[in-house]
Formats: structure tokens, sequence, C-alpha cells
């Protein structure tokens, strides 16, 4: 409640962190990689298989629609509740098994794609976290952001094989961190 | 039955943030941040989900097998992480192609190898925009202390499957 209070006198919401236009160079690229695969397709297979695949990839799509949705307004809402100089100040500069911790935790919690993650991860330096931190929070956000595994992992693949992959990961970004603080002293 | 899952939890968690904005005015930014996401990356997932499908649909099934599947072992793991590396996109397109890819017969521990590599070091992703944000000195040392990562989540997800096969 504490929090709530605060954040309500912000004027604004928070720019949302590194913003990128919806038509950049990158789209440009995936169209010509879609073009290309969709003309290797209807060459291989016949035009009507394309159709039938773009149908089918766009009905998913529809599926998902309402998990997108409510992914894109937890991610909006995300830096309008813990503004992120809170977290940044959560994640701090303790090194040890706390610090790691909680970096994992920051990483695997923090909804967003990379273009929201690495310019956090860049205000968690300038606030004086450590490498190893940072390291923990990236691996962690990589491995296991909760955000990209509910949406997309459990959406394309089976339960058990997702749950055993997080399994298999989950010392890693403590793993990670480590080695770094090591490797950084 | 994993989509209906995963959309409840979401559709919970939602709610609960919607709660915790408490005023309308939150809420309107929060609206007004969501239709700029929507309006980024939709485009870019009707485009990459299509293109995921095609090329889901150019996987040859006998080369898949050979390379990834039961018999690959350890050098399947290995073979996995390095297509994680050059897997350009975002996750729809690498999640995609391993669903592709498993039914095409591709084993398990290889796609756990796949997907943390291109989890961790998708080249795309770390040069357009990791070292942006990040610096290039940060990700050599990121990288130095992470290269296994995939071949240890790999071999592990070898060893519980020989375990519990």
């Amino acid at each position: 409640m504490h929090l709530l209070k605060n954040t309500a006198k912000i004027p604004g919401p928070p720019e949302p962190l590194g913003r990128q236009s919806a038509f950049d160079r990158s789209f440009v690229i995936l169209v010509s990689l879609a073009l290309a695969a969709a003309i290797a397709v209807a060459w291989l297979k016949g035009p009507m298989r394309v159709v039938e695949i773009a149908a089918t990839y766009l009905g998913f799509l529809a599926v998902l629609s309402p998990k997108i949705l409510c992914g894109f307004f937890i991610a909006a809402s995300v830096p309008i509740l813990i503004p992120p100089m809170v977290l940044v100040r959560w994640v701090g500069q303790d090194s040890g098994l706390r610090g790691l911790s909680v970096a994992t935790l920051a990483g695997t919690l923090v909804p967003g794609g990379p273009m929201m993650i690495f310019p956090l991860a860049a205000s968690f330096r300038a606030a004086g976290a450590t490498t190893a931190t940072h390291v923990s929070f990236v691996t962690a956000w990589s491995l296991f952001g909760l955000n990209r595994t509910i949406i997309w992992e459990m959406s394309f693949l089976h339960i058990d094989f997702v749950l055993l992959r997080v399994l298999v990961c989950l010392p890693m970004p403590f793993l990670a961190g480590w080695l770094a603080s090591r490797v950084t002293r | 039955m994993n989509i209906m899952i995963g959309t409840v939890v979401l559709m919970a968690l939602a709610g609960w943030v919607w709660q915790r904005l408490g005023s309308d005015d939150r809420r309107q930014y929060a609206y007004a941040a969501v239709r700029r996401m929507a309006m980024t990356n939709l485009p870019r997932m009707v485009v990459a989900l299509i293109s995921a499908g095609l090329f889901a649909e150019l996987l040859p099934d006998d080369i898949v097998c050979l390379y990834l599947g039961d018999t690959a072992g350890y050098r399947g793991v290995l073979i996995g992480a390095a297509l994680g590396v050059i897997t350009p996109g975002g996750a729809f397109v690498a999640f995609a192609l391993a669903a592709a890819a498993t039914s095409a017969g591709a084993a398990m521990p290889t796609m756990v190898s796949y997907l943390c590599a291109w989890a961790l070091f998708s080249l795309t992703k770390v040069i357009a925009e990791e070292t942006v944000f990040l610096g290039g000195r940060f990700i050599v040392l990121r990288v130095a202390v992470s290269f296994p990562v995939p071949l240890i989540a790999g071999v592990l997800a070898l060893w519980v499957e020989r375990v519990f096969a």
C-alpha cells in the first residue's frame, strides 16, 4: 500500500523503456524471410499448402490472443506499480547468495521482451549493481522469464518438457552469477 | 490444455494487477501502453508466426531424426545448442521450430539445449539489442561465464531421460 501511495503522485506513466517502432529494418528482414519461406513451400508443396499453414498459425494466434493481451497488460502495468528505481534499489549491490537470488527472482518475474529488459539491466548497473547480479538477472530472464514461458513456451510445447527444461536450468543463473563474481573480483 | 491453463493463470494475474493499479488514471496509462505494445508487436507476431510455420514445414524429417533424434545423444545436444545460437527472431519462432522439430522426431534433451542456447545467445538478440544497451564488455563476460549452460542443461536432460526411460 505504501508503494501505491508514493507512485500515485507521479504525473505521467513511465515512458516504455526502449520503444521500438513497428515497421523498422528488422520488420523488413522478417517479411523477406517469410516471403522466401512461402516461395520455398509453394514451390515444394504447392501454393495451397502456404495458405493452409498461414490459416493454421493465424488461428493459433487467435487462440493465444487472450494470453498475449493479458501479458501486454501485465507488462505495461508493472513499471507503473513498481517504478524501475524501486526495482533497481531492490536488486541492489549485494553479490552474495542473497543478491543473486533477488536478481534471479527479478529476472523471472519482470515481464517484457528484450527491449524492456536490457534497458532495465543497464539501469541496474548505473545504480551500482555488481556484474554478478547483472549476469544472474539476464540469465534468469533468458532462461525462464515467466511471461515468455507462460505465453509462448507452454503454448507450443508439452508441459512435461517445459517443467523439465525449467528444472534443469534452475541452478544456472546462480552458477553464471557466481562464476562472474569470481572472474570480476 | 496448456494453453487454457496459461490463459487462466495470466487472466487471474492481469485481474490482480488491474485491481492493484487502483485508480482510473493509472489504468488509462496502462491501456495506452498496451495499445503501443500491440501496435509494435502484433504485426511482427503475425508475420513471425506464419514464417515459423513455413520454416517448420521445410524441416526435413530424416535429417532432423539423424542429427537431433534419440540416437544423436551428446552430439545432438551440441548440435541443438549451435542451432539455437543462429536461430533469429522472437520467442515464438524458436518455440514454433522446437515444436515442429519435436514432432519430426527431435529428442527432448536436444530441444532443451536448443531452447537454452537460443534464449541465452540468439545472435540477433545479442547483436541488435543487448550490445546497444549493455555494451560489448558485459556481453563478452556474460557469454564467457554462461556458454556451457545449454550444454549442461541438455546433458542433465539426457540423464533425466535415461533414468526415467
